[in-house]
């Protein structure tokens, strides 16, 4: 057996992200770019290859890239132009793909974003446009071809090799997806193919300057996938050049384009990169270049909406939200705007954040809803915190109010409260004194201690009177009478 | 220049997926030769720093469409020239699935 | 009937003098008595045609208003779509293709009331310069049985030619409709490219693509190119310019205009061509122009240019050919592969093949920089040496080929056959308007032509040019001895 030193060598990874704009219309052809569709029902003379059909390309797309490169801080180009690269595959309706080969769109720029609580740089090399293809089902006797995807509008964002470690993958084009989210500038769903990403991936010794072969990762189709792919493949790759110590880096490690096996958790290749693919871009003569502004530029620059990073900084530095806490609502767009809106009716946003991204996604969770999609209005949850606040209920009481909402979405939940008589806290001092009577009479141990100086034996009592009023008792009466008890 | 030889048309038949006859590929290899040497004329011409015409009309730039969504081709006309259809999709022979460039 | 031209066609039809569904009628009868010499049709709209000439008659008798083409029988090049109508591109490949949707060229030319009578035979997918590369059957000189009508769109020219029809479409990528107009001896008009919409043209090579007519006259290419020349959303590379009153621009005299000649690059020219082309000029000196030589000499690149850039670009659009979609899928294929590879080998001819084969090697890895991109380079200079020619003339005139029409299978090695569109290339490659007119005939009684070049966006200059030459000579009424009755 050979000892592998997996610390001793460092993963280079760089992605390939595919995102799919979300226009109504395709890239070259006014067909409708929608997903899920009968097949062969959103189709066109044009994006089904017709002979004596032409591309015109799409005004939005070309926004929305330039949208997203103002966004990653990325050099707008001023000229940028489409080519044909060449294969044959049944889902491409011409056998070539029009996408941009030496002037793309994009070229540069960078994102950020936090890993293991440090913000790290990742750099992207370039981003272009191109149509996307058809899809193939597969059959055990044949395959069939639908062409409703082929056409939509795709940027791809190309980074460089820049992240060592699964995790900064994921961090980078978790960044990648907020961003789109927030230009609304794709669905971003990785199920349904609105965001893929192929991966890099080579390994080296620490402190070796020159980069191994790589190889290509396809098919991962959600983040914990592409983890785990990703993982595996690096575990792969230092076993084998730690068992061929000697031998020729190419002839380890094959270069190709691999999967990730789902059940056997490991890639597998699919195919070797020939020596023969030869994609013969050249200029595509049929679409004029793209030549933009400065003002075009500036103007989509000046008209940006918020951006994830900008929403971060106002998150922890204005509102005080805990970092994780802040990445996760930040992180997750549908959310976040959720959050905004309720935030518009309450000011504790640190408890609105947690009744949010704990309570009620944890409720909801099993509906397999998200919350704008479970109907709860975010104005009742900023109400339900606010009832808390007040004092009018307990956060035990609110719990089980938001159990009911859960149930009743379109309930407001001062009515929840209205209806349950249980649900009323008691304010009512004659009430609660024979409580802690009852709690310091049964704890003497715990009075010694907290004459003792120990905080935590006065939490305790209150936590016990809670518990004999079942939660209904005011916490600041509860205090205020055992604090005047024991002094 | 130009050494083109047996090899490189049979690479070429394969990029272009075309099948030939031995008979065809000796009247191919022939044709390609002359044109290919012919065309050789074209390396005395000093092209130091010229750019290359990617567009005849020099001015035309931006030509863009509105995002409206038109007309669509209907699943029936598209599937009446198929050769070869099922279920709304294009028929094909089996294919390696996942082998998509 | 058949004398007339498609502009005096459509006046007899608005007077009354004529119905649509009589010249349908007599169209129909010339064709199916006439083409069978010829085999210029590969397909005939009769029922089409009459059924557009009967609501055509109609319209009329109900004092409604009709288009400018009204009671003009069109011939399209069976590379055009016409909705629901077979578009061969005289291809096995495609024999049982049936368009989807309309070329705009053919929406517009509806809108107007032409009446599309038939699609017309061609070079397979417009390559070759005779004619005889189509799948189907060989077409043939009117003039001259046993020769060529000239080629890609050899179809188009016979059937004017032969009076068949007045107006006939072709595309010209590189020299397309120029060549055979002039075997034809007729009017044949590329005009500047982007000019006419190629949206529903299958494309051959993209950059260098045009639509353009086959007429009698000088007088019917421009009316067809009022009805034609409109801007299309569906083209990105469609002029946008307003529409312009072709017709009436006809009419300004040549006295004090400057002709070019580039007398250096056609040195080469045989004899009888050369005298033929002084003669002509001869003819323009008279109507006052001046002539000027210019230097045009980068041309002798043409040839080469044209079979290294139209052949990578038609490699790419013939890609699409590959039996999945549409058209033939070979039956002996049982793999993905062997759909491709057999498809294309069962219904490409050879020129097709050669010529996808050359475009994909000039744009493969390691030759691309020494074919693609250095002709793409010398393509820049030729641009720019034409545009300096320009600054000292108003229009370029060259013969439009070295010879009158070749024998049928005279030509086999295809480097010569290439060679015949030598003078012609320089508009396709630059984008220029150009014209070829009948300028004479040679001792055998075959047609010759004169071809006249204008700057970009200059096609109402080309036409006057063209007009004022028809006007001083009577070559254009001669129609071919069996098709005068």
């Amino acid at each position: 057996m050979v000892d592998i030193h997996y610390d001793q060598w460092e993963p280079v990874i760089g992605l390939e992200i595919h995102v799919q704009l979300n226009t109504r219309s395709k890239l070259f052809s006014a067909a409708p770019n929608r997903f899920g569709d009968e097949p062969n029902t959103n189709i066109s003379d044009v994006c089904t290859g017709q002979p004596g059909t032409l591309p015109v390309l799409n005004k939005e797309a070309v926004r929305k890239a330039v949208q997203f490169g103002c966004a990653i801080n990325a050099n707008i180009a001023h000229f940028s132009k489409f080519d044909r690269k060449s294969y044959f595959y049944p889902d491409s309706p011409r056998n070539f793909q029009i996408t941009q080969f030496d002037q793309p769109i994009l070229i540069g720029g960078a994102v950020s974003a936090l890993v293991g609580g440090q913000i790290k740089h990742f750099s992207i090399h370039h981003g272009h446009i191109e149509d996307d293809t058809g899809m193939l089902k597969h059959f055990s006797s044949f395959a069939g071809v639908d062409y409703n995807r082929a056409g939509v509008p795709l940027i791809e964002i190309v980074s460089d090799p820049c992240m060592t470690s699964p995790k900064e993958a994921t961090a980078y084009a978790m960044a990648i997806k907020a961003i789109m989210e927030y230009l609304d500038a794709s669905d971003c769903n990785m199920e349904e193919g609105s965001l893929r990403i192929d991966a890099n991936i080579s390994v080296r010794l620490k402190n070796e300057k020159t980069l191994r072969p790589k190889v290509e990762i396809k098919n991962m189709n959600s983040f914990y996938n592409m983890e785990l792919a990703i993982e595996s493949e690096i575990r792969r790759q230092v076993r084998a050049y730690t068992l061929n110590p000697h031998g020729d880096y190419g002839a380890i490690i094959q270069k190709g384009t691999y999967r990730f096996d789902l059940e056997k958790k490991e890639t597998v290749m699919m195919r070797e990169k020939e020596a023969a693919e030869d994609y013969r871009y050249f200029p595509e003569p049929d679409l004029p270049p793209i030549v933009l502004t400065a003002s075009y530029i500036d103007e989509i620059r000046r008209t940006l909406p918020e951006l994830p990073h900008q929403r971060y900084h106002r998150y922890s530095a204005e509102l005080q939200l805990p970092e994780a806490a802040a990445i996760l609502l930040v992180n997750d767009k549908s959310l976040s705007d959720y959050f905004e809106e309720a935030l518009k009716l309450c000011s504790n946003a640190k408890s609105l954040c947690n009744w949010l991204s704990v309570e009620f996604v944890g409720r909801l969770k099993d509906t397999g809803k998200t919350l704008r999609q479970s109907e709860i209005k975010p104005q009742q949850v900023a109400k339900l915190v606010n009832m808390i606040d007040k004092g009018v209920i307990t956060g035990k009481i609110a719990k089980s109010v938001a159990d009911i909402m859960v149930l009743n979405p379109g309930k407001d939940c001062e009515e929840i409260v209205k209806e349950n008589p249980d649900f009323k806290p008691v304010h009512d001092s004659s009430a609660i004194e024979p409580l802690v009577d009852q709690v310091l009479l049964q704890n003497p141990q715990s009075i010694a201690d907290f004459k003792a100086g120990k905080s935590r034996a006065f939490d305790f009592l209150v936590g016990q009177v809670m518990k004999l009023s079942k939660g209904k008792a005011s916490p600041e009466m509860v205090n205020k009478i055992l604090t005047q008890k024991l002094q | 220049m130009n050494h083109f030889d047996e090899n490189d048309l049979a690479k070429l038949t394969k990029l272009c997926r075309i099948e030939c006859t031995e008979e065809e590929k000796k009247e191919f290899f022939k044709s390609l030769k002359n044109v290919l040497a012919y065309v050789d004329q074209l390396q005395q011409i000093d092209t130091e720093g010229v750019p290359p015409c990617n567009q005849v009309l020099e001015t035309l730039k931006n030509v863009m469409r509105e995002d409206i969504i038109g007309d669509i081709l209907p699943r029936e006309l598209f599937l009446a020239n198929a050769p070869s259809h099922v279920g709304g999709m294009i028929r094909v022979p089996p294919v390696i699935k996942f082998n998509s460039p | 009937m058949y004398q007339l031209s498609a502009t005096s066609l459509h006046e007899l039809f608005k007077k009354g003098e004529l119905t649509a569904v009589q010249i349908v009628e007599d169209t129909l009868k010339r064709i199916a008595h006439h083409d069978p010499k010829i085999g210029a049709f590969l397909s005939v709209l009769s029922e089409r045609a009459l059924d557009k000439a009967k609501a055509l008659d109609q319209k009329r008798k109900d004092g409604k208003h009709t288009g400018k083409l009204a009671g003009v029988p069109i011939c399209l090049k069976d590379n055009i779509h016409i909705k629901g109508e077979l578009t061969t591109c005289a291809s096995r490949f495609l024999s049982n293709y049936r368009a989807t949707f309309d070329a705009t060229v053919t929406r517009l030319l509806e809108e107007e009331d032409g009446i599309l009578i038939g699609k017309s035979n061609l070079d397979e997918f417009a390559m070759g310069s005779s004619t005889e590369n189509s799948a189907f059957h060989v077409t043939k000189n009117p003039w001259n049985l046993a020769y060529s009508p000239g080629g890609s769109s050899g179809g188009s020219a016979a059937a004017v030619a032969a009076r068949l029809c007045p107006i006939a479409l072709g595309s010209d990528t590189g020299g397309s409709i120029r060549l055979p107009a002039s075997f034809c001896g007729i009017v044949g008009f590329k005009p500047t490219y982007g000019r006419i919409s190629r949206y529903g043209l299958v494309a051959f090579g993209s950059s260098f693509d045009q639509i353009g007519p086959f007429t009698t006259t000088v007088e019917d290419a421009a009316l067809f190119l009022e009805v034609a020349s409109r801007r299309c959303e569906h083209d990105s590379t469609c002029l946008k310019l307003p529409p312009e009153h072709y017709v009436q621009k006809l009419k300004s005299s040549l006295q004090g205009t400057k002709i070019g000649v580039p007398w250096h690059f056609l040195e080469d020219l045989p004899p009888e061509a050369k005298k033929n082309f002084h003669e002509s000029i001869d003819v323009f000196k008279k109507l006052g122009a001046s002539i000027v030589e210019v230097d045009l000499d980068l041309l002798k690149t043409s040839v080469a240019l044209y079979y290294i850039l139209s052949t990578a670009e038609a490699s790419t659009n013939l890609a699409r050919f590959d039996g999945i979609r549409y058209g033939l899928r070979s039956a002996r294929a049982a793999t993905l592969d062997e759909v491709y590879d057999f498809s294309k080998q069962e219904g490409f001819g050879k020129e097709v093949k050669k010529r996808i084969l050359l475009g994909t090697y000039v744009l493969s890895s390691g030759y691309q920089s020494d074919y693609y991109q250095k002709a793409q380079k010398v393509r820049t200079l030729v641009i720019a040496q034409v545009r300096k020619a320009f600054e000292s003339c108003d229009i370029v005139a060259m013969p439009t080929s070295l010879s009158s029409a070749f024998p049928l299978a005279s030509i086999q090695e295809p480097l010569q056959m290439y060679l015949q569109d030598i003078y012609m290339i320089c508009a396709n490659l630059v984008g220029l308007p150009a014209i070829s007119i009948p300028s004479g005939f040679d001792k055998e009684k075959r047609p010759l032509g004169i071809q006249l070049l204008g700057p970009q966006m200059h096609d109402a200059d080309v036409l006057r040019f063209a007009h004022a030459f028809e006007k001083s000579t009577d070559f254009h009424r001669a129609i071919p001895p069996l098709f005068r009755e």
